[in-house]
Order: C-alpha cells, then structure tokens, then sequence
C-alpha cells in the first residue's frame, strides 16, 4: 500500500523476521526478505524506464510474487498506480489507462519457477473513445493506489484510494480477523479487487504469510482445498465456498480444514444451503459475512452462529448484520429520507475507510453525496443497495436498485453490456439478462436482433463484446434472432419475458 | 482433419450453440471471446483427455494448449505422438 506506515510496517518485518513467510505460490515460497529484494530489482527496473514522477503508471500482470514486487516498488518510491482489472479487454485497458492519466502500461508475468518479466507499452494519447480526466492539483503526483470498479464496460469508474483511510482499514482487519505472525492467509481475490486489501496487504503489513491462488488455479476446488489445508484465515465469494464445499464432498477420505479461524464470506449473498457445509468443513472457524464495495471498502459485518445442522436448515442468506465500529449508516426511502427503525430502502453509508470519490469528479453525482438530512455531517455513499433493517437493527441485502447483478463475483451492469451489443453495426436491438447459476451467482444471457440477413454469429458478437467487456461481462448464452424482441405495453423491451422463456426452454415468445 | 471437426462440434455444442461449427475458425481465441471461462476450460481437458486417451491429470498442462481449435489439435496430436514413442 502506498502508505508511509505500510511501508514502515512492511520494512519493520523485513528487518525483524527476514525468513518468515510472506507469500507462497504452489510450491514457491518468498520470504519477507526475498520479497523485500524482488522489489529491489524492480526498482531498479523502474528507474530504467525512467518515467515522469507525476505521471501516474498502470501495473497490470498476472497474480504474482513479480507484480507485488512491482508494486511495492511503486509505493516506495511514491509513485501513483492504477491497477486494472483483470481480463480486461486491450481496447478497454489502454482506454481505462488514459483516463487515468498513465502515460505508460507495465505489465508484469511472473509464476511458481521465479522467472519474471516486466515490459514498457506507451498509451497512444489519442486511444479512439480515451478520454483523459484531468487530475486535480492535489492528485497529481500524489502517491496512492487507484482501483477500477469491477463494473463491466467502458467506462469502469477510477476509485483512488486515499492512504489514512487504508491504514485505518489493515488496523481493523488485522485486529477483526486475527492477521499477524503465524497467521496464513488465503489470497483468491484477484489483486485488483478491494479484497485484495485484507487478504494481502493487511497480511504484509502485519507479518503474516499469503497462500496466493494464481488465476488458472481458482475454479480448480480439489487444488485449493490443498492449498487453503494451512491457511488460517480464508476470505472469499461465496463461489470459492462453493468449489471448497463441493470437493470435500466428492467421494474419498473425509476432509476437513481444521486451521481455518476466520471464514469470510463477501462480494455476493452467500447461499443459505452452503452455510452447513462450510461449517462442517471449517470447524473450528468463526464464520463472518462481510459486506463492501470498492468505494468504502467494508461497511457491515455478521458473524454467523450456529451448529452445521441448523445452518443447513436456514431457508434464506445470512444478513449482512450492523455497521462496523466507526461507519454510519443509514436506509434511506423515497425521496432520499432517512427512515428510523424497522424499515426497507437504499443503503447508504460513511466509513472510516472510504475513497473521496471517484477520479472523475463528474461520476460522484448521485453516488457520494452530503449528509442526507438527520445524520451527522460528512460525505456519504450511496450504495445502490436495497436493504431491510429489522426492529433489532439487523440488516439483509434484497438485492440492487438498478441493473447491477454479480457474475462470479465480479458487478456487472446488464444495461452496459446491452449498449456495447448495440453498438455492433449488424446488430438492431438487444436485451441482456441475468439468469440464476448455480456456481457463478449469475450469468448473462443476450437476446440479439440483428439486421435481416447479417451473417453476425454468436461467436462474432462475443469477439465484439471482449474488445470492450470484462470477460465476466461477455455473455454466456446468446440467441440471435431477426423478429422484434418482445416488449412490454408500455413499449419497452420486456426483459422478464425473455428472462422466462430461455428459462422455460427457449419457448418463442407469444407477441 | 476429422479430430479438428470433432474438436469444434464439442465447442460448439458445449459453449456456443447459438454458433455453427463451420463458423468456428482454426485460429479462434476461445479464451478472450469468453466462449471458454476458467470453468469451461477444466470441461474441455475433461473431455479431451476422455475423447482421445490422453492421461491429462499426469501431464504438465498450459492453459495456451487449449486457447483455439488448432491448439488444441496440435496438443491431441503431441500426445499421441509421445505415447507412441
């Protein structure tokens, strides 16, 4: 993290336990000390390239002891990072990175036999469709770490993070969840996710060690059931539950994960019939569902009592619980009024951790706002969350105020993913869809009318979409049609029936 | 050429049935496309080890062996060739 006291907390453990664990990729294992030297050589390779200081770099690559390297470099010599996200698509990373004023792409490889590379691509400032946010005076060439919403198309909103807030956040995650020397923490975040925060940042800080799970091993549950068999800590999308659960089940010995402490279960409603076998799996661990956004970082948290047996009995998710020490919350009804006591609206929330706002000031309109009248002054977030809040306080997640689903734990905007289809010059009007999936949340199906006679395929049109989506973001299922999609009285597309029918078993549609 | 064609119908049964097989270029990235995700890659070694007797849990596998139809061909016909010799 690109804080002085990060920075100071990391160089303390690399002076004091030079030979403790700080990351482990299969059978790789990096020391403090060793990784302390592999930011060196970045360094090194940094000031080859011998980039403007102000200018703010993008660091993108994939899950490794390299890129963590590259990016400690960054933060000690203050240097402002975007980290993109995984998989985007070239078009939409080179676009994102001009956004973010980054003048230069490193992209960093490196995996479990040590080898690393590290490669320079300048962003052409003409990007067609970059559009460049001019930093404020205080950003530039401030250092700080910049994230990207993991909403699906162009433009992913750039959240920088601001550092006092990061400390406040690796003080109360470590202390919430027990991360210090002989902790183990299981990282399967990709690293440009807010989680990343906790599972590795919060563990370098403090002296703990990080089992990284590469990207190709991460669906892969017999692999991380090994792999998480050390870890103490394990936070996660309820899908890495799912994979863990899944495989301990199949036929063979009996596993358990008797070293896990602390389970945390994030980024999407856990399913209620999964919370009996976690438990069964980690018996010894407290369960937490844990509930954030890139904006604020986490703002609730519900620690999950209750034997195996009872959990498997529970017929809805578990709730999302009450604010954690120092948020304010609130739910807010129609017209943006605060509500008092027992009540069902938007969340929205103050946290001790949260971003001042979005790089392009113009995104923070109806998202961050002043204090909704009752509640103490300061800067709010409005989630986009509908919530219930019970006369006991607690509170559950129904689900978004808009067209945001999660696909395997990744937000993806469906009215988004429509645009991009649109803009397909033989394609007339689509409609995108989120269906149930069992392992990923939610996956998309399009409804695509193209022009009469186009030879637009289904494998054309996802060609299309990944030049401009996130992968999560390119539909599952895609049903080309030449017919009107159907609509609704009132003239819009109707979105529920498609939603049925592909359900039902691709019933055309009665118009 | 009959693996290639088997190959893409698996494909396009599996992953694109909105897709024909003969749209199914050699060259075509599954993984960028989206048409293949990390889970649909563990199916398609599943099936490929199944269809051509390929141990695939013993043999060090890279995600790029898998990434387009010539690919993997060319990965079917690698094995082949190492269990002969």
């Amino acid at each position: 993290m690109p804080t002085e006291s990060f920075l100071a907390r990391f160089a303390e453990k690399v002076q004091r336990t030079p030979d403790s664990t700080a990351l482990s990729l299969r059978d790789r294992v990096v020391t403090y000390r060793q990784l302390s030297e592999l930011a060196k050589v970045a360094s090194d390779r940094l000031r080859e390239y011998e980039l403007s200081i102000s200018d703010p770099l993008c660091v993108a690559g994939n899950k490794s002891p390299e890129l963590l390297a590259m990016l400690l470099a960054c933060f000690g010599a203050g240097r402002r990072v975007l980290l993109p996200p995984a998989g985007l698509g070239r078009t939409a990373l080179l676009r994102l990175c001009e956004r973010a004023g980054c003048r230069r792409l490193v992209t960093v490889t490196g995996g479990p036999s040590g080898r690393g590379t590290a490669s320079l691509t300048p962003v052409g400032p003409a990007t067609p469709g970059g559009r460049r946010t001019p930093l404020t005076p205080q950003d530039s060439g401030r250092p700080g770490l910049m994230l990207a919403t993991s909403g699906s198309t162009g433009p992913p909103k750039i959240v920088p993070l601001d550092g006092p807030g990061v400390d406040r956040f690796i003080a109360w995650a470590a202390g919430q969840f027990g991360i210090g020397p002989g902790a183990t923490v299981l990282s399967y975040a990709p690293l440009c996710f807010d989680l990343s925060l906790l599972d590795v940042w919060t563990s370098l800080a403090s002296g703990a060690a990080v089992l990284v799970v590469a990207e190709d091993g991460a669906t892969d549950g017999r692999r991380l059931l090994d792999l998480a068999a050390t870890a103490t800590v394990v936070q996660g999308v309820p899908m890495l539950f799912r994979l863990l659960a899944d495989a301990a089940a199949a036929p063979g010995p009996h596993w358990s994960l008797p070293a896990v402490r602390h389970a945390v279960f994030t980024g999407d409603a856990m399913p209620s019939g999964l919370l009996g076998a976690v438990r069964r799996l980690m018996p010894r661990a407290e369960l937490y569902n844990l509930y954030g956004c890139t904006e604020t970082n986490d703002s609730f948290l519900h620690r999950i009592d209750g034997a195996a047996a009872e959990l498997a009995g529970l017929d809805e998710p578990p709730p999302i619980g009450r604010p954690i020490p120092g948020v304010t919350a609130a739910v807010l009804g129609a017209g943006g009024t605060v509500l008092a006591g027992e009540a069902t609206g938007e969340l929205v929330v103050r946290t001790p951790f949260q971003s001042r706002g979005y790089l392009d000031p113009e995104l923070d309109r109806g998202r961050f706002c002043p204090a909704p009248a009752g509640l103490p002054a300061g800067r709010y977030y409005r989630t986009g969350d509908v919530v219930h809040r019970d006369a006991d306080g607690l509170v559950r997640l129904l689900g978004r105020a808009d067209s945001q689903v999660k696909v395997r734990g990744v937000r993806v905007n469906t009215q988004e993913v429509e645009a991009v289809i649109v803009q397909h010059r033989e394609v007339l009007e689509a409609a995108v869809v989120a269906l149930p999936d069992e392992l990923g949340g939610h996956r998309l199906h399009a409804a695509v009318r193209r022009r009469p006679g186009a030879a637009l395929g289904g494998l054309q049109l996802r060609q299309h979409c990944a030049a401009l989506l996130v992968r999560t973001a390119i539909p599952t299922s895609i049903e080309l049609v030449e017919e009107p999609l159907p609509r609704t009285s009132t003239g819009k597309i109707d979105r529920n029936r498609i939603r049925l029918s592909w359900l039902k078993g691709k019933v055309p549609c009665p118009r | 050429m009959s693996a290639v064609n088997d190959i893409k119908r698996f494909i396009v049964a599996e992953f694109a049935p909105d897709s024909t097989v003969e749209a199914l270029d050699g060259d075509f990235d599954l993984f960028d496309s989206g048409v293949v995700d990390s889970l649909g890659l563990l199916r398609l070694i599943a099936w490929v080890g199944a269809r051509y007797r390929i141990p695939v849990e013993e043999i060090e596998l890279v995600p790029d062996d898998f990434r387009t139809v010539d690919a993997i061909r060319a990965f079917v016909e690698g094995a082949a060739r190492s269990a002969v010799g």
